[in-house]
């Protein structure tokens, strides 16, 4: 029950912000249009819709853990967390609702993306194929949400965050096969590659827009994301300071 | 009756330094206690380990005789906690910072209960605007709000009247004492002396120990009084202890002396009275 009045009022909240709210829907939209002038200056034999869709992934990705995890610390550093738990809310319930109230914003931001880039791209994909790519990055961004409340436990202020940008978000884009396959990597950085849940979104994605796609080739890949949504769940539940 | 709060033996390490040492206090029930002491003193290190924030290092603390610990969920349904910062949210409103913070204790009738409380901080006309628009000692009522909305029986303050003009500072007060008069424990922390002066026993910490415990007035008979007097046309001062033997002991010394033209009392403020016992348990600290 805690958790739908936490996730509400993470909700009232976003309502309040209006700045906020449409900075953190149309920031991935114009990052998205600046991709397509990039590409437009490739060489046409350059398969571009390889790299379209992973692309969008990612800055769902980045956004949705750098938005959840700031907003989180603040409510440490404004003191409302330690309030939280003091007024008797539990961790489990303030995870819970942070995860089912930025959801909300990250269905958007999947949303957006994701049409934002068939259209730029002319991309002519089946109704299905749309679906699942909906599904997957939705997918990435729950994971993100979780990565975000899972390192905000370490941070005392927002600069604490900025940190795990270059640790977690830039080696993803490096190693997880978005740009270059993993398998011509050495084995430590394709190892370190496989243990970033975008590896698992890019691999499916790679998948689905193959025209001989079927379910099968990716049930692993969907697997692994999925739990990494209980993993982080259970992690940031165990890191989460009630005391100190 | 069982004391609102037992302190015995605590203390509390930061690393190597020590932001509380061997604190032995109890606190009676239906009492304001005041936490007096200058910024670093241990205030807040103090009362984040009665609302079960913080662990204590060495020793035990009992709060309505359960432990912030072991018995926190049982405890959070009867305490309040006002921080030293609003601790709001800036995007909702008064009223909906106070029903998301009640929420938590599943209180009944809270809509009733929020406009109840709102009406008793006399913040009614303001209970729909966002929290953002709020002046910092309307953000210091609609927090105490938060607090007392599932009427706890005992509420920790942290600096209430921090940073707020001397007309909001008496209008707290005033709350304050209507609520103490409901039978609600108050511990308050200031920084502020003069406060001191209007709890109904207070505790001086100085560097995380206890300095004092005494009652206000006791605090400042332990002070001196400066007697000024002009007899036959000459100015004549001396320092006295400020209890009321004292004084009455050298105003019948002078009598009914008609060459006594004016005399004039100025006793020690609140101020450098704390801070002399603050002073003067340092230094025999220092030197023993």
């Amino acid at each position: 029950m805690n958790t739908f009045i936490i996730a509400r009022r993470i909700l009232n909240q976003l309502q309040g912000d209006k700045k906020y709210l449409a900075l953190s829907i149309i920031a991935p939209l114009i990052i998205i249009y600046f991709l397509k002038l990039l590409f437009n200056a490739f060489p046409p034999n350059v398969p571009i819709t390889n790299f379209t869709i992973p692309i969008g992934a990612l800055i769902v990705h980045f956004l949705s853990f750098l938005l959840c995890a700031i907003l989180l610390v603040q409510e440490r550093t404004r003191g409302t967390l330690e309030r939280m738990l003091i007024s008797g809310y539990r961790r489990t319930s303030i995870i819970g609702g942070y995860t089912l109230g930025y959801l909300g914003l990250a269905t958007i931001q999947a949303a957006a993306v994701l049409f934002e880039s068939l259209w730029l791209f002319n991309l002519d994909y089946s109704g299905q194929t749309i679906f699942l790519l909906f599904i997957v990055i939705w997918l990435l961004a729950v994971v993100s949400v979780m990565l975000g409340i899972f390192i905000s436990t370490f941070a005392q202020n927002e600069g604490h965050v900025f940190p795990f940008i270059p640790l977690i978000i830039l080696p993803s884009v490096f190693l997880t096969g978005l740009i270059i396959d993993t398998n011509t990597l050495p084995g430590w950085a394709a190892f370190i590659g496989k243990c970033l849940p975008l590896h698992y979104a890019v691999n499916i994605i790679h998948e689905i827009i193959k025209p001989t796609y079927s379910l099968s080739s990716t049930y692993l890949d969907f697997t692994i994301l999925i739990g990494y949504i209980f993993l982080l769940w259970i992690l940031a539940s165990l890191t989460l300071k009630e005391t100190e | 009756m069982t004391n609102a709060v037992e302190i015995d033996h605590l203390s509390k390490d930061y690393g190597k330094l020590r932001a509380l040492d061997n604190i032995i206090l109890s606190v009676p029930q239906g009492a304001i206690y005041g936490l007096v002491g200058p910024n670093g003193a241990g205030k807040t290190t103090l009362i984040k380990t009665l609302v079960g924030t913080l662990k204590p290092t060495t020793g035990s603390v009992k709060v309505l005789g359960l432990d912030p610990l072991q018995d926190k969920w049982k405890l959070r349904k009867h305490i309040g906690y006002m921080p030293q910062t609003a601790a709001l949210y800036d995007d909702l409103s008064a009223k909906k910072n106070i029903l998301f913070f009640g929420a938590a204790q599943n209180v009944p009738d809270l809509e009733k209960k929020a406009d109840d409380i709102l009406a008793f901080a006399e913040l009614t006309d303001r209970g729909n605007d966002l929290v953002r628009t709020f002046s910092g000692g309307m953000k210091k009522r609609v927090s105490l709000c938060c607090a007392l909305i599932h009427q706890p029986k005992i509420v920790f303050l942290d600096e209430p009247t921090a940073a707020i003009d001397p007309h909001l500072k008496i209008e707290s007060w005033n709350l304050f004492r209507k609520l103490a008069k409901s039978g609600v424990t108050l511990f308050i922390s200031t920084h502020l002396m003069d406060e001191a002066l209007l709890c109904d026993k207070v505790t001086i910490l100085g560097n995380g120990k206890i300095i004092a415990v005494d009652t206000p007035q006791k605090l400042l008979e332990r002070g001196k009084t400066k007697l000024k007097y002009s007899e036959n046309g000459e100015v004549k001062e001396s320092i006295l202890d400020s209890t009321p033997e004292s004084l009455a002991n050298e105003l019948q010394k002078l009598g009914l002396n008609q060459n006594i033209t004016s005399i004039s009392l100025q006793p020690d403020n609140i101020e450098n009275i704390v801070l002399g016992i603050i002073g003067e348990k340092q230094n025999s600290e220092s030197t023993g």
